[in-house]
């Protein structure tokens, strides 16, 4: 493991996007803008100079509301988007998963899809092949993990995810909306690896709209607003300023926290 | 063009497993299954066979052999650049979510028609033994001309693969182009069947050396002159620095427009 103490660093990332309201995606079109329609288009900034540092076993909530910039921002991290300016260090290995059930082909059965994401996310089939049984005890999924993905409930999709995101074990799990992860069982499960991850010393970055997990879990949480770090600190606060802006702007917010623990 | 063969070799083997996977769900839920690849080439060569040396005979002994070495490696070209082109914008999903390297999806789509391809030439030689044609000695050159006929596809798999990217009418026009290509090269004809004043075309046609050594080598039981290998090589490694260097140089840009 590295041992670098900072895990991700971000330096004035900007990402800007070029919204075309007309875009040529024809030549049909291509050649109309040639000969007389004017495209127009606007350049949009998801995330506008974000600079951050996460230290090695944080595990940070961000939160904001629909459209802000939170999932960007995360994809900037996981490698997914090459921002258009700022700089991002990545100490250590990521899994660069940025939505569970990423690159599950619903036609293969799961114990294929484990592999495959496996491969996608840079482990070697050897190092698969030695994990695999981890990841199917821990999704449980019983006899249907050799069943075509496509068969599955959206519960069970989502455990064989989760499993196999955690269980590769990565330094870094860079996670958008996590939580809504199958049933109650299951979600302590989860919160449970969550926890036992973060305290094996990794990093976890994730996206989420329920409040409770972040209170509880998070050691940090970040408020990100038009693309902009707007609050970044102890999750409570953090909350609190999302939760009070929210109720300005009459959006109902999913203030819960879990009502039992494992 | 050593970022191509760093990260082909360091992602072997996800590259294997996207190229099964496709040949997978090709096959899926049939019956046969992968026998599909073996049968699907037999009984077309069989009824090409049949139609060219019965229904319109020509003067050229075991036509069937004739135009099916040469078709073979045709329809490997044809297959990884229609399946290449749609190979980034059909994996958006992917790609929008994992951070993978984008050369992963074009390759793998050429490796999984080169396993077609290669299980392909055990009806050829079927073909070749029902219909009584000699076993050259120059099959065993055939390696030579499949290698520089992939690295010629690969080329052209990233230049389809990134320019469909932002303009989905490439995979239509890359359709058209295939027929054209089809049939201005030698394939169900012979080059010298072709009136004087077009061979020049012959001589441009980069498809015309890429081909040619694999009707040499199997129907003909020659070896190709060293000009037109080097004409095949050097075909094949332009097309491949030409089609790299715009994938490369636009792949990061991809997940914009998928």
């Amino acid at each position: 493991m590295t041992t670098n103490p900072v895990a991700v660093s971000v330096e004035n990332v900007t990402q800007r996007f070029r919204i075309i309201h007309e875009r040529p995606d024809s030549l049909r079109e291509l050649f109309a803008k040639f000969s007389r329609r004017k495209i127009t288009h606007h350049d949009f900034e998801a995330v506008s100079d974000v600079s951050l540092e996460v230290r090695r076993g944080e595990m940070i909530g961000i939160v904001g509301r629909n459209g802000s910039g939170k999932s960007t921002l995360l994809k900037i991290i996981a490698g997914v988007y090459t921002p258009s300016s700022g700089r991002v260090t990545v100490n250590g290995t990521l899994a660069p998963l940025i939505e569970l059930g990423a690159g599950m082909h619903t036609e293969m059965t799961g114990r294929e899809n484990i592999l495959l994401n496996g491969l996608l996310m840079g482990y070697s089939k050897h190092e698969m092949r030695q994990r695999e049984q981890q990841i199917v005890d821990f999704a449980d999924i019983g006899e249907f993990i050799d069943v075509p993905v496509k068969q599955y409930s959206s519960g069970m999709y989502m455990r064989l995810a989760f499993a196999v995101a955690t269980e590769i074990d990565p330094e870094i799990l860079v996670v958008d909306e996590i939580l809504a992860v199958g049933d109650f069982a299951f979600q302590q499960k989860c919160f449970n690896r969550l926890r036992r991850f973060r305290e094996s010393g990794k990093t976890i970055l994730m996206v989420t709209h329920t409040m409770g997990p972040v209170i509880e879990y998070c050691n940090r949480a970040i408020l990100i607003e038009k693309g902009r770090v707007v609050a970044d600190g102890p999750p409570v606060e953090v909350v609190e300023r999302y939760t009070g802006s929210s109720a300005v702007a009459n959006e109902p917010v999913l203030v819960e926290a879990p009502t039992a623990h494992a | 063009m050593r970022e191509l063969l760093r990260d082909t070799y360091g992602y072997r083997e996800l590259i294997w497993a996207l190229a099964l996977k496709e040949l997978k769900i090709r096959y899926k839920r049939s019956v046969l299954g992968f026998l599909w690849a073996l049968l699907n080439p037999l009984l077309f060569m069989v009824v090409l066979t049949f139609v060219f040396s019965t229904l319109m005979a020509t003067n050229v002994p075991h036509y069937g052999v004739f135009i099916i070495c040469a078709l073979l490696p045709w329809t490997f070209f044809s297959q990884s650049l229609s399946y290449a082109a749609e190979s980034i914008v059909g994996n958006a999903d992917l790609i929008k979510k994992v951070r993978v390297a984008k050369l992963v999806f074009p390759v793998a789509a050429v490796v999984s028609n080169m396993i077609n391809f290669l299980l392909s030439l055990i009806p050829l030689a079927l073909i070749v033994l029902v219909m009584g044609h000699p076993f050259h000695l120059t099959w065993l050159y055939l390696p030579v001309p499949l290698l520089a006929l992939t690295i010629f596809t690969l080329g052209a798999t990233f230049f389809f693969a990134a320019a469909n990217v932002y303009y989905r009418d490439v995979a239509h026009i890359l359709q058209i182009l295939l027929q054209v290509l089809f049939y201005v090269t030698p394939i169900i004809y012979r080059a010298d069947m072709m009136p004087e004043k077009y061979r020049l075309l012959l001589k441009l046609n980069p498809m015309n050396y890429l081909i040619n050594g694999f009707r040499l080598g199997v129907y003909d039981g020659m070896l190709p002159t060293w000009q037109s290998v080097f004409a095949s090589f050097f075909c094949a490694f332009a097309m491949l620095y030409f089609g790299f260097s715009l994938f490369r140089k636009h792949q990061n840009e991809f997940v914009f427009y998928v």
